[in-house]
């Protein structure tokens, strides 16, 4: 029993790492694992960034703005706690290019419109 | 003198242009203010009518507020708009952008909070957070247009009472500003007539007195004395008779019968003889004998002793009168200081006088003009300056 367990922990490693390495964009490879430890999820976060900013440009300039200079004053993060525990994120590493790059592939998977019916 | 109080007194053309002019004036500057009134009425009684829809529309905005919200934080397990029977409805973000939109006008002025476009009203409402990223919320209703047909019907009704009133209004101030005109008519009118009746007795007897003279007795020194007597008596009674047609030609009653105009223009050359010959002006003519017309007798001969009269007054001295007449026409040709070709439209004009040296009124060609129109007469009249003038009166048999 304990054998098959292992097994399983193993596989399901391997298959994250796999599913890592399998990243095709670069959103998938500089966003999202990070993210996925974080409890609020990207989703979220977008609609948290919609709700204060409205529209595509203003949204993708204030994603561009807060992870060029991660501070609290521009967080859409309000709650004390996580921000306590899990602390700011650090300042991104990404090119300019890259950095609008990967926001862009964020906008195209969370962006309203086009998925109201 | 009862006839007197009967005289009417009747506004010249010139014055009824300005008449006209001024009613035309006034017509379109009341509508201009009429237009301006309705409009100002008409966008009145809609912002009323927003202002009342506003309310209601505000409301359904809150409602689509809050299903918004909801669709908002549940996004990932309901992606449907919200719909509702009662209104439709669009969401806009920041940049004007149209996220969702189940309206029937294409275009929305998201700068405005409510206004109207063709049969819709429409109501902008900006949400304290922007749910799905909608900085504007549109809502949109059907207009029944009740409050229109209201409108209209008080724009027609007010409308025509207030017309009728500024038109009233327009006539007692046209009346107001033509009193001191028609005043002065009325004096000069008054004058001529009173004048002229009063002239008629001793310029008929002088006349009558003057047939009676025998001639042959007399010496030639007495014989041109009496012979200036008449021509000036003559003159005073021809004047007397276009005045009295002048005045009273509506009244006078008219009898066509088929008048001899040969004869009649015999009769008439004879008459001006005299006065002619006080000018040195022969007369020269070519009548056609038996030539008929269906007129009235006294009018058509006051429109030959008119047109004898100006030839003769407006003749050279030792000029001359060519007196042509024909079936369908008779001319009139004097060798006189004429006229330019510019003012001869005028010369039908009351009052109208080119030669102020020459004696009269002005009165003939306005006369010779009535009589032509109200028996259908055609009148040319050609002329050179220092040549002669000719008028031509032509008919249809």
């Amino acid at each position: 029993m304990e054998k098959i367990a292992l097994f399983l922990l193993l596989s399901i490693s391997l298959f994250a790492k796999n599913l890592d390495k399998n990243a095709t964009n670069i959103y998938e490879r500089n966003c999202v694992p990070c993210h996925k430890k974080f409890p609020i999820s990207l989703e979220k976060l977008f609609f948290r960034y919609l709700l204060k900013y409205s529209s595509e440009k203003s949204v993708k300039q204030a994603l561009i703005d807060y992870l060029k200079d991660p501070n609290y004053y521009t967080t859409v993060i309000t709650e004390s706690n996580l921000i306590d525990k899990y602390g700011l994120k650090q300042k991104t590493k990404l090119t300019d290019k890259e950095l609008k790059e990967a926001i862009d592939i964020y906008w195209e998977k969370y962006k309203v419109i086009g998925k109201l019916k | 003198m009862s006839a007197l109080r009967k005289w009417d007194i009747n506004l010249l053309q010139t014055e009824k242009k300005t008449l006209f002019s001024f009613l035309f004036l006034y017509a379109f500057l009341i509508s201009l203010i009429a237009i301006f009134v309705g409009m100002l009425y008409y966008n009145f009684e809609k912002d009323l009518m927003l202002q009342k829809k506003r309310i209601e529309l505000q409301k359904y905005a809150n409602d689509l507020i809050k299903r918004l919200k909801y669709l908002h934080y549940n996004f990932d397990k309901d992606q449907t708009y919200p719909r509702d029977k009662r209104f439709k409805s669009a969401i806009y973000d920041s940049d004007e952008v149209c996220i969702f939109s189940l309206l029937d006008s294409k275009k929305i002025d998201l700068n405005k909070i409510i206004y109207k476009k063709e049969n819709k009203i429409i109501y902008i409402k900006l949400p304290e957070a922007y749910y799905l990223g909608a900085m504007y919320v549109v809502v949109e209703i059907e207009d029944d247009e009740a409050w229109l047909k209201k409108v209209y019907g008080n724009l027609i009704f007010y409308g025509s009472f207030f017309l009728a009133l500024v038109l009233t209004i327009g006539y007692f101030l046209l009346n107001l500003f033509l009193k001191p005109m028609k005043d002065t008519i009325y004096l000069l009118d008054r004058f001529i007539k009173d004048t002229t009746h009063e002239l008629n007795t001793p310029v008929s007897t002088i006349l009558a007195n003057i047939e009676t003279i025998r001639k042959d007795d007399l010496d030639k020194k007495l014989f041109n004395k009496i012979r200036r007597i008449e021509v000036a008596a003559k003159t005073i009674s021809n004047l007397y008779q276009d005045l009295t047609y002048l005045i009273l030609h509506n009244k006078i009653i008219s009898k066509e019968e088929n008048v001899n105009i040969s004869k009649l223009l015999n009769e008439r050359v004879e008459y001006f003889k005299i006065i002619a010959f006080s000018k040195r002006v022969v007369f020269k003519t070519d009548i056609k004998e038996n030539v008929y017309l269906f007129i009235d007798r006294k009018r058509f001969s006051r429109l030959i002793d008119n047109l004898l009269s100006n030839a003769i007054k407006y003749n050279k001295i030792g000029g001359e009168i060519i007196i042509t007449l024909r079936d369908k026409y008779l001319s009139i040709k004097d060798t006189g200081i004429g006229i330019e070709s510019e003012k001869i439209k005028e010369m039908f004009e009351r009052y109208k006088r080119f030669d102020k040296s020459v004696g009269g009124f002005g009165i003939g060609l306005s006369i010779v003009s009535m009589i032509a129109k109200e028996y259908d007469l055609d009148i040319e009249i050609k002329s050179k300056v220092n040549e002669g003038t000719e008028v031509i009166v032509s008919w249809k048999k």
